[in-house]
């Protein structure tokens, strides 16, 4: 009997090739879609867990604002670990660490390495994180002064064959360190990649000052709510001193307006999709993307789904007479249903075998999009073939039940008969499931305009500088940087080098902020700094506002110069202020030493379009590490090529490095694109798998009314009017999912875009483009069946009757 | 084998009702075999498919093997069909997808007939009808006459004592026909009782008795030996 079945199912998809083709590889592509969208959610979600008890382990966090002046980061003070460790009774261990956020030169011998991700750990750190280790003993590695762990693929750089324990490293050129330990890569993903560990011992009592990540492991059994309290109590008395010393004032009289000043934990496991807060040590994931993608990878099912059962109930005027035989000839109608749930489930799984090799054949386009490292046969194998069977009998099951009970529901004396077409059953809920597809698909298309629009509006708004020609140089030694200035000359003898400078960061960095007064007044300024050299402006392209450049013509050494940025201006309410004295608080001494403000340039871009351009101050300064160059649009590589070797004769002890500062800022908008790209292509694809249904729906639905069509054309209908007919049915559906689609993707959208500081405005283009898109598309796919119908010979259409 | 008692049948849309059959009463006997002519639109083949079980009466009684069939629910019928009815019609109605074994076969699988049984019984089977060599052809790669011999074959599998056959003929032509009324004479003197509706007086020839429909009702039943003699 199963065997009959199964015969069935192959012969009459066989039969049905179009049919087949559509319902199997519609659900193919619906698959692939589910199935990837699970890996990278499995992937995503993954971070942190292969940590020994990384349950307990939190990472602690500031949330303040203290006049004017807001912090939100994960970011802790120097002796925070310290103090869990020997005054908490409930935390097992606690480690600080400190990134370093520049490629380190590391020296054995002759070989030079630049190791990009440096951090300084406390000896606790791998009490923690519990890195595997190779070599040394992870209690011990990180306990005495310049002590030094690598990942084995820094030691086999730095080392080659061999073996780096005890030898000593030169850092930077400037310190020694002993090889204490090797690790291997962990076997999962983090908030932090390293390549090299250093320890670090001093603790400098300040709490108001945070520059290190705090992590906390508690003790088993410890409710972290209540080590939470407790530490927020214990914590916001240990900033007092600080306040009193460095701002000059008391806590109390210090958070009486609308200052706070918040500590913060949050589960290590929820780093990755959950932080996104200033001063990360690296770009995290994001849920929103996690949720847009469940969502997309719904829609995706629903649609596939919806062809599966449209398409087996129109087909059901073809199979009514398989259904009466059967039925004549003894079936019960479980044994129909039953057959015919086979049949979909055996579909189903066929689609399914189609929909891995399609991930296959997508993945590398995914990873690439994404900037993931998936594949197929990962770790997670298991779980994704169980999710996929699951979800593929799911399909069979669901999308073919109500075909199943439809089918098996004829009466054979009424199919037998050949009148097929009085089986209009299921006609309106065909209509509401293709209304429904629409409306996914609108909503798709919808959502692909708008963020795309806003990704476009990012990319040509005037970001305040050029850097397309522009490359950063890394300064290793204290002499290029004392020197720069009179080796200027060196560089700008070609003429194709335009200029040159040097910055503390530069566009793509994280600033840093201190306080300012002005002279004649108490009020502390929050101003965001940058040092920089002469020529800064003319090499980036900054345009100036009012006053005058940097020169080093009119200035004196003793004084220093600033020059603000036009938010400064604006923000802090600033007047007149060329000319006015400007300096860094010094908190309560009145030593201060106040500088001419001299100039105001129009705002440029720093930080990405996440967060609004901050109040800058712009220093004169000569301890900076990092030069540029502004080169001609013309033989860029022989320029380059010239900066090298000259470069070269002046720091041989470093080998040349460098980037284009517009791929640096590039970064920034990366994620967004990323993410425009993937829902992109996802919509590409529910774009195709719904039209492929719509296809086949018209063609059936032509069929049903070819005896109608036949009559119409004997009463004299010309071929553009029955073409009208067929055609307009459906376009009256997807007019009806518009409806629906509009609200649903205004509030999606609206809430997408609310993540810029730098948004466009609700665009009601994107709307009715979507409308007139899906029509066409409609239109497309419906008018070539419908012409079909329309020309067939009516003689033909009747006869059968 | 099948009384019937003033059985009635009433189709009801909206606004009309017609009645297809009024009050029809008539026997029929083991072994018999009976002809249902009348024009088009009599309730002929309203009065097959109540037989065959397809259809429900409004009213009156309907006693197959002896019991009241009338208002059994579908699973009911569909058992008593199953083991003892055979369908034959106009238009075939073999499944595309099937070979010509598999839609003998058909009744056996869901007969629940061993599969070495079902082989034997389709094999002898298709020699009787002398297809035996198209059996594992479909079902549009054969003539008309073929193919409705294939299915009188899938009627005949389970062996049902009442066969009941919609104008077995019609969509034949001439010679085809005959070919197939002959096939149904030998079921009918190896003992099986035949129910036919037909439009031809000369298929109707074959049979024992004719019943006469017009508008539901029947109008003259004529015993046939005489007819038959003369050919």
């Amino acid at each position: 009997m199963f065997k009959n079945y199964i015969k069935v199912a192959f012969r009459s998809l066989n039969k049905n090739k179009t049919y087949a083709i559509i319902n199997i590889l519609g659900l193919a592509l619906g698959l692939a879609v589910t199935i990837m969208v699970f890996m990278f959610i499995k992937d995503e979600t993954s971070y942190e867990k292969h940590w020994d008890g990384y349950e307990r382990v939190y990472r602690t966090g500031i949330k303040a604002s203290v006049m004017g002046q807001a912090m939100d980061a994960p970011v802790s003070p120097s002796p925070m670990a310290h103090t869990f460790r020997t005054k908490f009774t409930d935390v097992e261990t606690a480690t600080r660490i400190h990134t370093v956020n520049q490629e380190i030169m590391v020296r054995y011998e002759e070989t030079k390495v630049y190791i990009q991700k440096a951090v300084q750990a406390d000896s606790t750190f791998f009490k923690v994180f519990n890195y595997e280790f190779v070599q040394g003993d992870p209690k011990t590695a990180l306990i005495g002064e310049n002590s030094l762990v690598l990942t084995e693929e820094s030691a086999r750089k730095i080392f080659g064959d061999v073996n780096p324990i005890g030898k000593v490293v030169k850092y930077d050129n400037r310190s020694d360190y002993i090889v204490k330990g090797i690790v291997k890569e962990p076997k999962g993903h983090s908030h932090f990649q390293f390549d090299m560990f250093m320890s670090q011992n001093g603790i400098r009592n300040v709490w108001l000052m945070n520059n290190y990540y705090t992590y906390v492991k508690l003790k088993e059994g410890v409710d972290c709510n209540v080590f939470f309290k407790k530490m927020r109590r214990n914590f916001i008395k240990k900033i007092e001193p600080d306040v009193e010393r460095i701002l000059g004032s008391t806590v109390a009289e210090l958070f009486k307006g609308e200052s706070y000043y918040e500590y913060q934990i949050m589960p290590l496991k929820d780093i990755h999709l959950h932080s996104n807060r200033e001063m990360e040590i690296q770009q995290n994931g994001n849920i929103m993307y996690i949720y847009v993608f469940i969502g997309i990878a719904l829609l995706v099912i629903i649609i596939a789904g919806i062809n599966f059962m449209n398409l087996s109930t129109a087909r059901a005027g073809k199979r009514a007479k398989e259904v009466g035989v059967r039925k004549v000839s003894g079936a019960s109608k479980k044994m129909l249903v039953t057959q015919f749930l086979t049949e979909s489930v055996i579909q189903s799984f066929i689609a399914l075998f189609l929909a891995f090799i399609l991930v296959e054949l997508f993945l590398p386009g995914f990873n690439n999009i994404l900037e993931t490292e998936l594949y197929l046969f990962n770790s997670h194998i298991g779980e994704t073939l169980v999710f996929s069977l699951i979800i593929t009998l799911f399909y069979g099951l669901f999308a073919g039940s109500y075909p199943a009970f439809f089918l098996s529901s004829f009466q054979p004396i009424a199919v037998l008969k050949g009148d097929f077409t009085k089986t209009n059953g299921g006609a309106l809920l065909r209509k509401i499931l293709v209304i429904t597809q629409f409306t996914a698909s609108t909503i798709l298309i919808i959502g692909m305009i708008i963020i795309f629009q806003q990704i476009s509006f990012l990319h040509n708004k005037d970001i305040g500088f050029k850097g397309g020609q522009v490359i950063v140089v890394p300064i290793q030694t204290d002499l290029m940087a004392e020197n720069f200035r009179n080796y200027k000359s060196i560089f700008l003898k070609n003429s194709n080098v335009l200029n040159t400078t040097r910055a503390s960061f530069y566009p793509g960095d994280t600033p840093n902020q201190d306080m300012y007064i002005l002279e004649g007044s108490k009020d502390l300024l929050p101003l965001w700094n940058m040092d920089v050299d002469y020529d800064f402006f003319n090499t980036l392209d900054i345009k100036m506002l009012d006053g005058i450049k940097f020169d080093r013509e009119k200035e004196s050494d003793s004084i220093p110069y600033f020059i603000l940025n036009e938010t400064a201006v604006k923000n802090l309410n600033i007047q007149n202020a060329i000319g006015r004295k400007l300096s860094i608080s010094q908190g309560s001494s009145d030593n201060v030493n106040y500088g001419n403000i001299i100039g105001v340039v129009k705002d440029f871009h720093v930080e990405g379009f996440n967060s609004e351009i901050r109040p800058m101050v712009l220093t004169i300064s000569n301890e900076l590490w990092f030069a540029s160059f502004k080169i001609a649009n013309i033989d860029m590589t022989s320029t380059i090529d010239f900066i090298e070797k000259e470069w070269a004769k002046l720091e041989p002890s470093h080998p040349f490095r460098y980037t284009f500062l517009d791929q640096k800022f590039g970064k920034l908008l990366r994620q967004q694109e990323n993410f425009g790209n993937m829902f992109l292509v996802l919509t590409i694809l529910a774009i195709i798998i719904s039209s492929m249904g719509l296809f086949g729906l018209a063609s059936y639905t032509a069929q049903q009314r070819t005896k109608e069509i036949g009559v119409r054309k004997v009463l004299g209908a010309s071929v553009p009017q029955i073409m009208k007919m067929l055609t307009m049915e459906f376009i009256k559906l997807v007019l009806l999912a518009n409806v629906f689609a509009w609200p649903i993707t205004y509030i999606f959208a609206k809430d997408w875009l609310s993540n810029f500081s730098y948004q466009i405005e609700m665009p009601i283009f994107p709307y009715i483009l979507a409308t007139l898109l899906a029509m066409l598309i409609a239109l497309i796919t419906v008018s070539f069946q419908a012409y079909q119908a329309a020309v067939s010979d009516p003689v033909d259409a009747l006869k059968y009757e | 084998m099948i009384k019937l008692n003033e059985l009635t049948k009433v189709y009801r849309t909206d606004e009309i009702e017609s009645t297809a059959l009024n009050a029809v009463s008539f026997e029929i006997k083991k072994g018999e075999f009976v002809s249902i002519m009348g024009p088009s639109g009599c309730g002929k083949s309203t009065l097959l498919n109540i037989l065959g079980m397809l259809d429900k009466p409004e009213s009156g009684s309907y006693k197959f093997l002896g019991n009241e069939v009338a208002h059994l629910k579908e699973k009911g019928r569909s058992e008593v069909r199953k083991k003892n009815i055979g369908f034959i019609f106009q238009n075939f109605n073999l499944i595309d997808e099937l070979t010509v074994f598999e839609n003998i076969e058909l009744p056996l699988l869901y007969n629940k007939v061993p599969a070495s049984e079902r082989k034997q019984r389709v094999n002898e089977l298709l020699e009787k009808i002398g297809i035996a060599h198209r059996a594992s052809h479909f079902p549009q790669q054969l003539s008309g006459g073929q193919q409705q011999r294939v299915a009188v074959a899938r009627a005949l599998i389970t062996k049902p004592p009442l066969i009941l056959a919609d104008e077995p003929t019609g969509n034949l032509d001439s010679s085809h026909g005959n070919e197939v009324m002959e096939l149904i004479c030998d079921l009918h003197e190896a003992g099986t009782t035949i129910v036919m509706v037909t439009h031809s007086s000369h298929d109707a020839s074959y049979s024992d008795r004719i019943i006469n429909l017009l508008d539901g009702q029947i109008v003259s039943e004529k015993k046939n030996k005489l007819v038959k003699a003369a050919i």
